[in-house]
């Protein structure tokens, strides 16, 4: 679903062609002056996303060749998130070519009021409160976590957590209603808060 | 207001994504419900640890160089000249902080011919960028607002407000001495979350103070207003809004 209405956004605009030379130039400059400095931020998705440095980089130079060739379409909102719209398409179109097993979605609950099953599931807090202090978890445990939540979860949070980004444009970026960003954003963090105390109980056990 | 309803608007709480008034109904909730506060401190306990402590996958060295001679010349007789400047700065070893600080320097060019106000939004937007990826963004490197402060006066005509605002998640990093649109000004640099904020501030004597003015230019937010015959400029990639907060809290 995310992909097919990705897919539809990506080809809204058109190369320029036949354009004089001195304008092209401005073109590129233009670019390389709006793109470059939201590389981190691209890289940061992919390699989240792609789950390793090669790929990535292979995903945000396609994404990069491609934010070129439709800069014309660029309406002038917020360029950081229109380039990593196109990043999150080359992701899926780099993970579908090559059968990536990255390439996990999970069907939307079918139920219409998600964010009442949210509630009930989100349950009562473990007895230990030690193990609410999430800030101490260590980064390379989090991000084992991070790496263990399907795509969609993972990229809502990146979206929301590290980029900064508002619901709506969250939305603009998965390319789905601000309505299923709020609930996969919920599941997200539902998720992870499961993976966090299974993990945290694990360490229990082990230390037992 | 019931707790099934109140917990489905904690997630949109610390999103920053409610309005007043659910705001203060569910804050209202919140005083006197246990069971609410704790899925609200989980929530926020959680925001703060992907936040904080999750590792952030910089771009490899030399990725913006790739990407640059990937780009289609297009007709192109030569190659661009800011593209020459950009490898020619990566030849000699400075990697991708050269070459976005080459980018930088023709912004600063790009915003030369145009209305003056034009000029120093492009400015500072050149000079934000630049400090981010230069690996120059502070001459002092502290959190101790009572540092920065005599440190920028001794150095500069003007006495900018300086403040720690780590309780509202802007916590101080330090500050530099910049030039800007031909003045000499001072950058004091906060963090929020990932982002950087370069708030600049030069000397406008004798000028009315002004409210707060927003703009948003190539992707960068940026909120302006004169205090006290001083202009600042704050400049970063955070949201609109946040920045909007964030002048207010130093003004």
């Amino acid at each position: 679903m995310g992909i097919a209405s990705g897919r539809q956004r990506f080809h809204v605009g058109r190369p320029q062609t036949g354009c004089p030379v001195l304008v092209q130039h401005d073109r590129k400059r233009r670019f390389e002056l709006l793109a470059l400095p939201h590389l981190d931020a691209a890289f940061n998705l992919a390699r989240w996303l792609a789950g390793n440095t090669a790929d990535a980089e292979d995903v945000v130079q396609d994404a990069y060749l491609r934010a070129f060739r439709y800069f014309d379409a660029w309406q002038g909102g917020n360029f950081r998130v229109w380039l990593l719209t196109i990043v999150r398409n080359s992701f899926f179109t780099w993970a579908k070519e090559n059968r990536s097993s990255r390439l996990v979605f999970h069907p939307e609950a079918p139920t219409g009021d998600t964010a009442e099953a949210e509630t009930t599931a989100w349950g009562t807090p473990p007895r230990d409160p030690e193990a609410l202090l999430m800030e101490r978890i260590d980064s390379q445990t989090l991000a084992r976590l991070m790496e263990r939540l399907p795509t969609e979860y993972r990229e809502v949070l990146l979206l929301r957590e590290v980029e900064d980004l508002a619901y709506k444009e969250i939305a603009e970026v998965c390319g789905v209603p601000i309505g299923t960003v709020m609930s996969r954003l919920a599941r997200a963090r539902l998720a992870l808060r499961k993976l966090w105390f299974g993990a945290a109980a694990q360490e229990a056990g082990d230390a037992v | 207001m019931q707790c099934d309803r109140a917990r489905r608007l904690l997630p949109p709480l610390i999103d920053g994504a409610l309005g007043p008034l659910h705001r203060w109904f569910v804050t209202r909730h919140l005083a006197h419900c246990a069971g609410c506060s704790v899925q609200l401190e989980e929530l926020q306990a959680m925001q703060a640890a992907l936040r904080s402590n999750l590792p952030y996958h910089r771009a490899p060295p030399g990725l913006a160089a790739r990407i640059g001679a990937m780009l289609p010349r297009e007709a192109a007789p030569a190659p661009s000249r800011s593209w020459l400047r950009m490898q020619a700065v990566t030849v000699a070893g400075t990697g991708l902080a050269g070459a976005l600080a080459g980018v930088a320097l023709t912004l600063l060019v790009v915003g030369g011919g145009r209305a003056s106000d034009n000029a120093v939004m492009q400015s500072v937007i050149g000079d934000h960028i630049r400090s981010m990826m230069a690996d120059h963004l502070t001459d002092v490197l502290t959190s101790d607002q009572h540092t920065v402060k005599p440190w920028l006066s001794a150095r500069l005509d003007v006495s900018p407000s300086v403040r720690d605002l780590k309780d509202a998640g802007f916590p101080l990093i330090g500050g530099r001495l910049d030039y800007v649109d031909g003045h000499p000004a001072a950058a004091v640099v906060y963090r929020h979350a990932r982002h950087v904020i370069n708030l600049f501030a030069w000397a406008s004597p004798g000028q009315p103070d002004t409210g707060f003015h927003a703009a948003s230019r190539q992707g960068f937010n940026v909120v302006t207003w004169r205090r006290a015959g001083i202009t600042y400029y704050a400049v970063s990639d955070v949201e609109a809004d946040q920045l909007a907060a964030f002048a207010k809290l130093v003004e």
